[in-house]
């Protein structure tokens, strides 16, 4: 027993390690390289090539004002909600939890191209609309532009925020806020000296958090930025690996570099502020709730902008792709429309073969990823959780570190790996990159599933005269199987909808839906985008609640033996 | 059952030192018993219970429950947990978050395969018995603290076994809950005629329930004793301090009389009682607990142990005053009257009860 444990986790960190270094030591080398075909050769060449792009200073300005001004949209709608939420008494609570876990099921592509088909200039939904009823000559609106996208990013990153922000104001304790208004400060006064300053590391660590998120974003970018010439780091690095004469990945890994620089920079920027945070939010041990503002005549219409919030968050972008789906080509709802209605598009998408190819790579990468990475979580859990010797903590630490790298960027490096051995261009290439960047996905739910067995339900079941094997089926698996379906969701929905890593890995044979979904976006057809759109969520919903079903079943199944 | 346990010794490691967590310890419990290991935290008497129980191994040493060896270093011999046929109540009570009431008091009785009749029987039988009927449906975590520890007690009944251990089970409870059920558990053990080890930290709790204390203190056995002994007669200064508050004297034996030891000391000529193995001359520790010093009024010429002191200060805590009291620049810690008209800075005479000034041997 005692050596199968202590052989563990030295596995576990070369496994980890392998997953979470490797495509980065394959960047740096990359990077310094003439070619993919000529690793190892020393050159400075691509690194001078890549920055002193006269266009690269424009990339770089563009990268901030998205980054930065995602980071203002969602920051700033997570504060409202979340004040709304855990401060007042505004109405239908459970729409706040609703808007904060659903868009993070709506994949990230349908969404921009949602609002695509909502905005844009040419035959927008919203334009189209707008032109009739006032007989404009131009569309009013143009997504394609810095501003759409750091609006399309900024609702998409908006739970990312509200997550860490609510937890921080519900926290908070309302006697500090009490005692300056005690003190004689005015509502506004109290708010800006007391109630900010003491949530800002909570502001800023969500700020840095975004940031991250949209230097890494990549469906926003392409969908949106790229019609409009607007290129930040990831589109830049696509660019420069997948369209003009050759794939030039030296030069890719170089640009990749200082994404990368950034990202984890921010990472520990963000690390240091969440402990900074720690420290700062009161967390009264007495369990009473902050006393709830009233808000009066302005209770309803402040529900009505969080109303309106969810249905642009949630109902739109689906209603939109399945009525684009629909219609024969883009034009405003009326009678004409849905006369026009047929599933031309869905048939179409099902005839495809290139489409058909990536429905069955993305579910098996789903089913298959997602049973492999939850296999590993789990042992990685039980190290970080219940072994607790230094290397466990080194273990924990390799773990997360793939929290920081942007998908592209790691893409990138997996390449030049992948280029070396025969995996590449297979669907293992994909399985593996994959495990390696969403690794903390399944990690997270099975260490707080693991923190929850406390030594004392193992042992009590010891001294009832439960053997180990005994123990292991009756307490320790049943109490896991939760977190062992929450990691397979997420890793699953995850690896279905994924896109940033497989616009790099994936090649011809080795389609996924959402590369597919991309390339049909580039393509204009919008109709069998969203068809195989909509069969994308719905494969993802399926695989939720198949896994949930088996989830219950085990459970029940350990209780009744 | 009796409990054995002969020159048990174990180390840990901790951040590159070693720590004696048990140094050869001998220890018999006797049947039928309540038994309490009580000391400081970091004393060794969790690990003691441990490695009764069989979750911990000792380095060293040997360990019988009635007349089966379970552990032994020499003959090589160690029965896992499953095995022992004991029950544990832990700090934690360790209540199955997914399973129901039922389920967790019905488990000892499923691992050992026994009828689904009798186990439900039984497991009726023991939830009356800790006064949880109709309670079998509930998810285990949807009970009160104080419920939970009856969940866990009647896990550890069930199945009606020799011994039963617990550890620390009351620390989870607020005050006034942890005093019932401190009542409740004394009279189910007394009722149910059992081998009961008790861990604990806390010293009301070992003297109300215990048959026997035994005190332990950096991993080695002080004092075992009943609660009397231990509370009036503790042979050791760590011991007498423990236990309660103690106001200790440091003297030397002047004489040795019929009834009394006497003593010279830093606040005068004290009579104590006679204890076996001093001899005149011999330097000693004399403990007084502070409610068998009593303030005299009047005429105090007629007794022994009268002195003469000043309140230094007063606190009120309900049902007395604990008042710091000097002597001849010692000070020492008494109980008075609430009703007593004292106040600080006043002179008062004080009467030492002779019969419970002792003296410390260790």
């Amino acid at each position: 027993m005692l050596n199968t444990r202590t052989a563990l986790t030295p596995s576990l960190i070369a496994i980890v390690g392998f997953l979470t270094v490797c495509p980065v030591v394959m960047l740096v080398f990359g990077s310094f390289s003439e070619g993919i075909g000529a690793f190892g050769t020393f050159t400075l060449e691509k690194y001078i090539q890549s920055y002193t792009d006269p266009e690269f200073a424009n990339i770089i300005v563009n990268t901030v004002i998205f980054t930065i001004g995602s980071a203002f949209v969602a920051t700033l709608l997570a504060l409202f909600l979340a004040y709304l939420n855990t401060r007042t008494n505004i109405p239908f609570k459970f729409v706040f939890r609703i808007i904060s876990i659903i868009p993070m099921m709506i994949p990230h592509i349908l969404f921009s191209v949602s609002w695509v088909l909502l905005l844009n200039p040419s035959n927008g939904l919203i334009n189209l609309f707008l032109r009739q009823i006032f007989s404009l000559e131009n569309s009013p609106f143009n997504i394609y532009t810095l501003e759409g996208m750091i609006l399309v990013e900024g609702l998409l990153d908006l739970p990312i925020a509200y997550l860490i922000l609510a937890p921080a104001m519900a926290a908070f304790d309302v006697s500090l806020e009490e005692s300056s208004k005690v003190s004689g400060a005015s509502n506004l006064r109290t708010l800006t000296r007391v109630t900010l300053p003491v949530l800002r590391p909570a502001i800023l660590a969500s700020f840095i958090l975004v940031i991250v998120r949209s230097l890494a974003s990549f469906a926003v970018p392409s969908i949106i930025g790229m019609p409009g010439r607007i290129y930040v780091l990831a589109t830049h690095i696509y660019r420069i690996i997948a369209t003009g004469f050759a794939a030039d990945f030296g030069m890719a890994a170089a640009v990749g570099m200082s994404a990368l620089a950034a990202s984890i920079t921010l990472i520990y920027l963000y690390r240091y502020l969440t402990s900074e945070s720690e420290k700062y939010v009161t967390i009264s041990s007495r369990g009473y709730r902050p006393a709830l503002v009233e808000l009066k005549n302005a209770k309803y219409p402040l529900f009505g902008i969080v109303a309106i919030l969810s249905l642009v968050l949630i109902v739109l972008p689906v209603l939109v792709l399945f009525y684009t789906s629909l219609v024969p080509y883009s034009m405003v709802p009326s009678a004409k429309a849905f006369s026009m209605m047929n599933w031309k598009h869905w048939l179409e998408v099902l005839k495809d073969p290139i489409s058909l190819l990536s429905l069955k790579n993305s579910v098996f990468l789903g089913i298959v990823g997602a049973s492999l990475g939850v296999i590993l979580s789990i042992f990685v859990s039980y190290v970080i959780v219940k072994v607790r010797t230094p290397a466990a903590g080194v273990l924990e630490s390799l773990s997360f570190l793939s929290f920081s790298f942007p998908g592209i960027v790691i893409g990138i490096g997996f390449m030049w790996f992948f280029v070396r051995t025969p995996l590449y261009a297979t669907i293992w290439s994909l399985l593996i990159g994959y495990i390696a960047t969403y690794l903390p996905y399944g990690i997270r739910p099975l260490t707080s599933a693991f923190v929850q067995i406390h030594s004392h339900l193992e042992e009590s079941s010891r001294v009832c005269g439960g053997g180990t094997l005994y123990t292991l089926r009756r307490i320790i698996i049943p109490l896991l199987i939760p977190g062992v379906v929450s990691g397979w969701i997420l890793m699953a929905t995850m690896f279905v909808r994924e896109l940033t890593l497989s616009v790099v890995l994936s090649r011809p044979g080795t389609e996924v839906l959402a590369v597919q979904i991309l390339h049909f976006a580039e393509d204009g057809l919008w109709g069998k985008l969203s068809a195989l759109g909509i069969m994308m969520i719905f494969i993802s919903s399926t695989l939720v609640v198949i896994a949930s079903l088996i989830g219950t079943k085990l459970t029940k199944m350990e209780e009744d033996s | 059952m009796e409990i054995r346990i002969k020159s048990v010794s174990k180390d840990f490691f901790s951040e590159g030192k070693k720590i004696k967590a048990l140094s050869n310890v001998d220890l018999t419990i006797p049947a039928n018993q309540i038994f309490t290991l009580l000391g400081p935290s970091g004393c060794g008497k969790t690990t003691l219970l441990r490695c009764i129980v069989g979750l911990e191994t000792p380095d060293s040493g040997e360990i019988a429950i009635g007349e089966e060896i379970v552990w032994s270093k020499e003959k090589n011999i160690f029965v896992p947990p499953e095995k022992r046929g004991l029950s544990m109540v832990f700090q934690t009570y360790a209540i199955w978050p997914h399973m129901t009431v039922f389920d967790n008091v019905a488990y000892p009785l499923q691992t050992r395969k026994e009828s689904k009749e009798e186990i439900r029987s039984k497991v009726e039988k023991t939830l009356r018995f800790v006064q949880l009927e109709g309670f079998e449906n509930r998810p285990a975590t949807k009970l009160s603290g104080g419920q939970q520890q009856r969940v866990a007690l009647a896990r550890a009944l069930v199945p009606e076994p020799k011994v039963i251990l617990f550890d620390e089970p009351l620390s989870n409870l607020d005050a006034k809950l942890r005093e019932e059920t401190r009542k409740e558990l004394r009279s189910f053990l007394t009722e149910l005629k059992i081998t009961a080890v008790y861990v604990t930290h806390d010293r009301i709790e070992a003297l109300s329930l215990s048959d026997a204390i035994a005190v332990m203190k950096d991993g080695r056995m002080v004092e075992i004793g009943t609660p009397k002994k231990i509370y009036f007669g503790s042979d050791h200064r760590f011991v007498a301090d423990f236990i309660g508050q103690a106001n200790l004297i440091n003297g030397k034996v002047a004489a040795i009389e019929d009834s009394y030891t006497i003593v010279d000391s830093s606040i005068g000529t004290i009579s104590c009682q006679k204890s076996p193995d001093t001899s005149v001359g011999n330097a000693v520790t004399l403990c007084i607990r502070p409610e068998f010093i009593k303030v005299m009024e009047g005429d105090t010429s007629e007794e022994i142990n009268i002195f003469r002191g000043r309140v230094e200060s007063l606190l009120f805590v309900g049902d007395a005053y604990e008042a710091e009291i000097i002597i001849k620049a010692t000070r020492l810690i008494i109980r008075i009257e609430p009703t007593a008209i004292v106040e600080e800075g006043d002179e008062i005479a004080l009467a030492f009860d002779p019969d419970h000034c002792f003296l410390l041997s260790k």
